[in-house]
């Protein structure tokens, strides 16, 4: 198979539970030997999502093509698809040797003793943890059982690994580290990765494709910086968590908010009108200022965030909303600013994107 | 400093037990040495004096009776342990495992333990009229067509035993086994199902060895009460089956002391076997 070829599909699958829809008609196509970051907030359905393709549960309607077969009705141990939980769920009672080797000694294909203790060799060493192999679980930190976790799904050699928020449960540090290892191992191996997670930043750096997620259907998929850069509606640009998005009109190319009215030559369809525009491009000025570069919205400074490589500078509109800015420090120290005092936001009208009813239509 | 913060340690932790280790040596120690040394008491037909002597131990394993009592006691705890076990490990599994709903779960548990809310004796008593010559159960398979003429053997005898106690004590090891179970993450099961274990594969390598303390625990309570039973021998055999129980209750009641002693000496010893071996299956200490 080549890079291009889908290695699982998704065809209208729907699932709910009682009155609630947790799947919504989707319809997804995975890229063969890539890996895919699926971002939605909690309560999107993200892990419903990851349960129906693993065959832990079964979609009310659709069908669910993997390799180019029909699995919709395959019983999970069939599937041959791996499942990375976010609790790691380890077995408490054997050794770390007899976890990754469990699929082995358990699994549909008769394997010798010898071929599994090379393979489980080869996938600890993999995972860095040479040396642990007679350890129990309990007796490992939390990045090490992730590890274990993962060297026990691809040991089955799966074409398809279901990683759910496998790195919610480690610290911050450990979270860095793993992203990069996971990409790593990745690139290794001929796999896809299907990666869930309602993290904005573990998404986009993580994914060579972002599947955002949103009550139970897939509103925009896409590389991430065109996720980044321009957000298929403002329930996207709102979970990427990097974008000010204002309530207001758009009426013959014209956008009426609290920063007034502002001529719009382009919109995205939406089902409200909302302006966006990215913290790091919205500009602070004193008020009174009249040389702005786009459109005024008078607020108040609230306080500051100092972040390292940046400060996030937090303001009020008159309308309390609270407005973002990001000032990258590599862009030179920012302004001493006075907490309560007002001020002037503005930003090149060219980088706003606007989401507007009137495209839907 | 630290030494006179070691020493009030000490102080208090001596505190904290005093009154336990003076409960237990005054009504578990001090009782179980007595029995001990009661048991090389002389014993004549209405008094007994304490002259050391073996004749009481002698007697004991001399006696058919005695020694058959003790055959028998192993005999019906292996039976009813096993019979507890293959019909209350399929229960717990539905109960802590099957059932997803912990509410469902819990009321099916409490539903388990109903007929402790009567009586011991009245539970064992509750048999007669279901096994008996003319009980619900020979009426049912008389009207049924299935026998002509009624089970003589369901009543007063060694099955009316295992079947009373079996019914008594299986809730002892439903209890622990579905606690264990229930406490299995839903998650495991799925990531060995994942890696492609079958239902079969599963249970063996996964949900059998994970149950097991809970098994252990089971194994435990039911043995020793099943060891030490002669009330359900008593109402259920019509005196036809005789425990190590039974013979220190009817030694008791004729002031045999010492042999009742030694009877009991046997028991404690039995007993003791039992429990250290099953404890040395699992590490209880890790799953507390």
């Amino acid at each position: 198979m080549t890079r291009s070829d889908p290695i699982f599909q998704l065809d209208g699958v729907t699932r709910s539970y009682g009155p609630l829809v947790a799947l919504d008609h989707i319809d997804f196509t995975a890229e063969n030997n890539s890996y895919v970051a699926l971002l939605g907030p909690s309560g999107s359905g993200k892990t419903s999502l990851l349960r129906v393709i693993a065959g832990f549960e079964k979609p009310d309607s659709g069908r669910i093509w993997f390799q180019g077969r029909d699995i919709t009705d395959l019983p999970a141990h069939e599937r041959g698809i791996g499942f990375v939980f976010q609790n790691f769920a380890l077995f408490p009672h054997l050794t770390i040797f007899e976890n990754v080797a469990f699929g082995l000694r358990n699994g549909p294909v008769k394997v010798t003793e010898a071929e599994i203790k090379d393979r489980v060799r080869a996938n600890i060493e993999m995972v860095g943890l040479s040396g642990l192999e007679d350890r129990s679980p309990d007796q490992i930190s939390g990045g090490q059982k992730q590890r274990v976790a993962l060297a026990r799904s691809l040991v089955m050699q799966p074409k398809l690994v279901l990683l759910d928020e496998p790195l919610g449960a480690l610290d911050a540090n450990l979270r860095e580290r793993m992203q990069t290892e996971l990409r790593a191992i990745r690139e290794r191996l001929d796999v896809t990765f299907l990666h869930v997670t309602g993290s904005e930043t573990e998404a986009l750096a993580m994914g060579d494709k972002v599947a955002v997620l949103d009550q139970g259907r897939i509103i925009q998929y896409g590389t991430p910086d065109v996720i980044y850069d321009s957000p298929s509606s403002s329930d996207v640009a709102l979970f990427l968590n990097r974008y000010n998005l204002f309530d207001g009109t758009l009426q013959n190319g014209t956008f009426k908010g609290s920063f007034g009215a502002v001529p719009v030559p382009a919109a995205r369809a939406n089902d409200k009108d909302i302006y966006a525009v990215r913290y790091d491009r919205t500009q602070i000025f004193d008020a009174g200022t009249t040389a702005l570069p786009g459109p005024a919205l008078p607020v108040r400074f609230l306080a500051s965030e100092y972040l390292g490589s940046s400060i996030i500078f937090l303001f009020e509109t008159a309308d309390h909303k609270t407005v973002e800015v990001d000032h990258h420090l590599s862009f030179g120290e920012p302004r001493e600013m006075t907490v309560g005092q007002d001020y002037i936001l503005s930003w090149d009208p060219a980088k706003a994107i606007v989401f507007g009813k009137e495209m839907a239509r | 400093m630290s030494a006179n913060s070691t020493n009030r340690q000490k102080t208090n932790t001596f505190q904290l037990l005093a009154p336990g280790v003076v409960w237990m040596i005054l009504f578990l120690v001090a009782p179980i040495m007595m029995i001990v040394y009661v048991s090389f008491w002389t014993q004549t037909t209405f008094a007994i004096n304490s002259t050391l002597t073996l004749d009481s131990w002698r007697n004991f394993f001399s006696s058919d009776a005695y020694v058959g009592a003790l055959w028998t006691t192993i005999r019906l705890w292996l039976i009813v342990l096993t019979l507890t076990f293959v019909i209350g490990y399929p229960a717990a599994l539905f109960v802590g495992l099957l059932v997803k709903s912990k509410t469902v779960a819990t009321v099916l548990l409490v539903l388990c333990v109903i007929p402790f809310w009567t009586s011991f004796l009245i539970r064992v008593l509750a048999w007669r009229p279901m096994l008996g010559r003319e009980g619900a159960i020979n009426i049912l398979l008389q009207k049924a067509g299935i026998i002509d003429s009624p089970i003589e053997v369901l009543l007063f005898s060694e099955l009316s035993v295992i079947i009373g106690m079996t019914q008594i004590y299986v809730v002892f090891m439903v209890g622990p086994i579905a606690f264990m179970l229930g406490r299995i993450d839903r998650n495991i099961i799925e990531a060995a199902r994942d890696l492609g274990a079958g239902f079969g594969r599963i249970f063996w390598k996964i949900i059998f060895p994970l149950s097991l303390p809970g098994v252990v625990v089971g194994a435990i309570f039911v043995s020793v009460m099943v060891l030490g039973e002669f009330a359900t021998s008593g109402a259920l055999s019509g005196r036809k089956v005789n425990l190590l129980g039974n013979i220190i209750v009817t030694q008791v009641g004729t002031l045999k002391w010492a042999m009742a002693s030694v009877a009991g000496v046997i028991l404690t010893v039995l007993l003791g076997i039992v429990v250290a071996g099953f404890l040395r299956i699992v590490d209880l200490k890790r799953e507390i």
